[in-house]
């Protein structure tokens, strides 16, 4: 049943993205209800895949890396639609829902099943492992605002609008969104890696410490940190911002994929290699 | 249907006639009135903006609603209009249902997509509906002028961007800083330009305005006309950190904002944009600026650009409301040339209506020994007898309706069964 769903949403997903290009192109206000239609069906088929996937093992499945890009997946067409009703701004899906519609395939390409261990049973995890998935899940947010900014600052200096500046919000609007998201994600963040902390220190035998993933974290971490303090201190605005935001969003992908592959811990190892 | 529109207009025209042939706000009602009372005339609009005068009228079938269209106008501007003739334009039929979803539309404007014309045209048709001028076919077309009008809006750009040097300062200004609430203005130069834009400015929503002139008493003037707050030319750079919009047009002969300037002003903003437009030749601002962070500079020719930019846009979007409007024209009159055969097909229903129950009259007397049953069979039988005759020319009518043949299959039906005109 999981793997139909899972197959069924990324149609979903694909037509969504496929009608929202019309809708940018001729600069409508808002999306089409047919697009919606789709995302949201996607939305809900998705729902019923990962429901699936949890009934049968018997908790949230994010323990592999196919569930866990499915999950994720899952949260940032969720976030789409929050900030979408929030702002209306049509060519934002375009901007987050690739991502959204890559994930989704590797994972309805690697269709055998997630391992179950009992060591991902226990609410710290779960904590874990949800605060860490809203967080990257806004701190995508921050990444997008930021190329939503970089790219509308570009055709404003450039003094030649092309077809981005008609079809991007201001500035105003990509900073509040860039902001708005970090403020939320950089707390998610740092629960997540706090109550990692904890749980590895209490589970882990040896130098959990240096366990290259939680290395990784430490940095994003201090990437955000930095990026945040700068900006309440009001030093940071503009490009300058926007490209640490995209520094940072570099580093979640490097702890989330990369360093993944190095880790002893994080038990990604034996699935990551399957994949082409 | 016999629609006929005449017109000129900013294309055919020059302001002179266009003025001569205007007709005032106040005398519209009355020349309305005037013109549907004319032979054979139903019904009828004016349309009288400084780009244009159309008198559109829907006569009967007969009518030549060109000539009484053209001694109206003569009569009503106590002219000969035969020294006009070669700038009016004259539309029939489907080109006058055409025409007026492009005008509604602004797509024959004089500044494609500006938005006044609906207005105009709304207003016009109301006063034609108040003196009992629409009542039939022509109130159809307007009404649907309208509804396609809004469709143009809601599914194209294409008044949507600026087309004016001012108006691109305020765009420009509304894609930076989302929208103007709270903004505030710096006028350094009191100008003719720099007044307009801050006129746009503020009535785009920004709060506050400063205004500072090396002759003092200039920069007082212009603050109390905006109800804002002169400032000494002396203390330029102490007030420009609380501007979030600066524009200047003063008369030196080289820049007074320069680069270090800036530097300085935007830590004293923590880096909250700002936005400078320098409409001064020779330049007030040093270009060099635009390079900072959170600085935003665009001179007169930038603007220019933007407009020119802008205008291609309207261009494309253009493109796209052609096409709205030729579909909306192809099913209008689809709808018109199918109310156009209604009546035929009421006739012929009427008449073999008429046929079955002299018919059913005759029999009377030889169906009087039937049960009630059996009337109802013989009912029965008539009538579907009827509808099955009447099955093929309906269906012929509808589907001929706004072919060329149309007018030929009603004669023909219309002679076949004897029905009356």
């Amino acid at each position: 049943m999981h793997d139909a769903f899972v197959w069924m949403a990324l149609s979903f997903y694909a037509l969504g993205i496929l009608l929202i290009v019309p809708s940018v192109v001729r600069r409508r206000p808002s999306l089409s209800p047919a697009s919606l239609g789709a995302l949201g069906a996607g939305l809900a088929t998705h729902a019923a895949a990962l429901a699936f996937e949890a009934m049968r093992i018997g908790r949230l499945p994010v323990s592999d890396v196919r569930s866990a890009l499915s999950f994720y997946a899952f949260l940032v067409t969720l976030a789409f639609f929050f900030v979408y009703l929030r702002y209306r701004i049509v060519s934002l899906g375009l901007f987050m829902l690739p991502l959204v519609f890559l994930l989704t395939l590797i994972s309805a390409l690697h269709p055998e099943a997630s391992f179950d261990s009992s060591s991902f049973r226990g609410g710290w995890l779960l904590v874990h492992i949800g605060s860490i998935f809203l967080g990257y899940t806004a701190l995508f947010l921050t990444f997008v605002a930021a190329v939503m900014y970089l790219i509308q600052e570009r055709e404003l200096k450039s003094k030649q609008p092309r077809g981005f500046y008609y079809r991007l919000p201001s500035l105003k609007v990509c900073e509040e969104l860039y902001y708005r998201s970090l403020l939320l994600g950089l707390p998610f963040l740092s629960i997540g890696i706090l109550t990692g902390f904890v749980w590895a220190s209490r589970t882990w035998k040896g130098p959990w410490e240096f366990d290259p993933k939680i290395l990784a974290s430490i940095f994003t971490w201090l990437i955000y940190l930095v990026l945040f303090s700068n900006r309440v201190s009001g030093g940071w605005r503009g490009r300058r911002a926007a490209y640490f935001a995209i520094l940072g969003f570099a580093a979640i992908l490097v702890t989330f994929v990369g360093a993944s592959m190095l880790s002893g811990e994080h038990g990604y190892i034996p699935k990551l290699r399957e994949i082409p | 249907m016999n629609l006929t529109l005449l017109g000129i207009n900013h294309r055919t025209a020059p302001v002179d006639v266009r003025e001569k042939m205007n007709i005032p706000e106040e005398r519209l009602a009355e020349a309305v009135a005037d013109l549907v009372h004319r032979e054979g005339i139903r019904e009828g609009m004016i349309l009288s903006t400084c780009n244009r005068v159309e008198v559109t009228a829907c006569a009967g079938d007969e009518i030549d609603a060109e000539s009484v269209i053209r001694r109206f106008l003569a009569d009503h501007h106590h002219c000969d209009l035969g020294n006009f003739t070669q700038f009016f334009y004259r539309l029939r039929q489907e080109e006058v249902v055409k025409h007026l979803f492009r005008v509604a539309s602004s797509l024959d404007s004089m500044i494609v997509g500006e938005p006044q014309i609906l207005g105009q045209l709304r207003q016009a048709y109301a006063t034609a509906r108040t003196v009992g001028a629409m009542n039939g076919t022509l109130n159809d077309v307007v009404n649907q002028a309208l509804a396609v009008a809004k469709r143009v809006r809601r599914e194209t750009a294409l008044g949507s961007a600026a087309v004016s040097v001012s108006y691109a300062a305020v765009e420009l200004a509304k894609k930076i800083f989302g929208g103007l609430q709270g903004k505030t203005i710096f006028i350094v130069g009191a100008g003719k330009m720099s007044e307009l834009a801050a006129k746009h400015l503020l009535r785009s929503g920004a709060a506050s305005i400063l205004v500072a002139n090396r002759t003092y008493d200039r920069a007082q003037e212009l603050a109390a006309a905006f109800h804002g707050t002169p400032v000494p030319f002396e203390n330029l750079f102490e007030r420009m950190a609380e501007a979030d919009i600066v524009i200047s047009s003063t008369g030196s002969s080289k820049a007074i904002i320069t680069r270090p300037q800036v530097e300085k002003l935007l830590s004293a903003r923590k880096n909250r944009p700002i936005f400078f437009v320098d409409i001064a030749v020779p330049r007030d601002v040093d270009p060099a600026i635009n390079a900072l962070d959170n600085v935003f500079l665009y001179d007169i020719d930038d603007l220019g650009h933007v407009v020119d930019a802008n205008k291609k846009q309207r261009e494309r979007e253009a493109v796209w409301a052609e096409e709205i409007i030729q579909t909306e024209v192809q099913r209008t009159l689809k709808r018109l040339a199918s109310r156009e055969v209604v009546p035929t097909i009421v006739a012929l229903e009427e008449r073999l209506n008429q046929i079955r129950a002299a018919e059913m009259e005759r029999y009377q007397g030889r169906l009087a020994g039937m049960t009630p049953e059996q009337r109802e069979a013989v009912e029965g039988l008539t009538r579907g007898m009827m509808n099955k005759i009447l099955h093929g020319p309906i269906t012929e009518l509808k589907n001929g309706a706004g072919e060329p043949e149309s007018a030929t299959l009603v004669k023909l039906i219309s002679r076949i069964f004897g029905l009356a005109d």
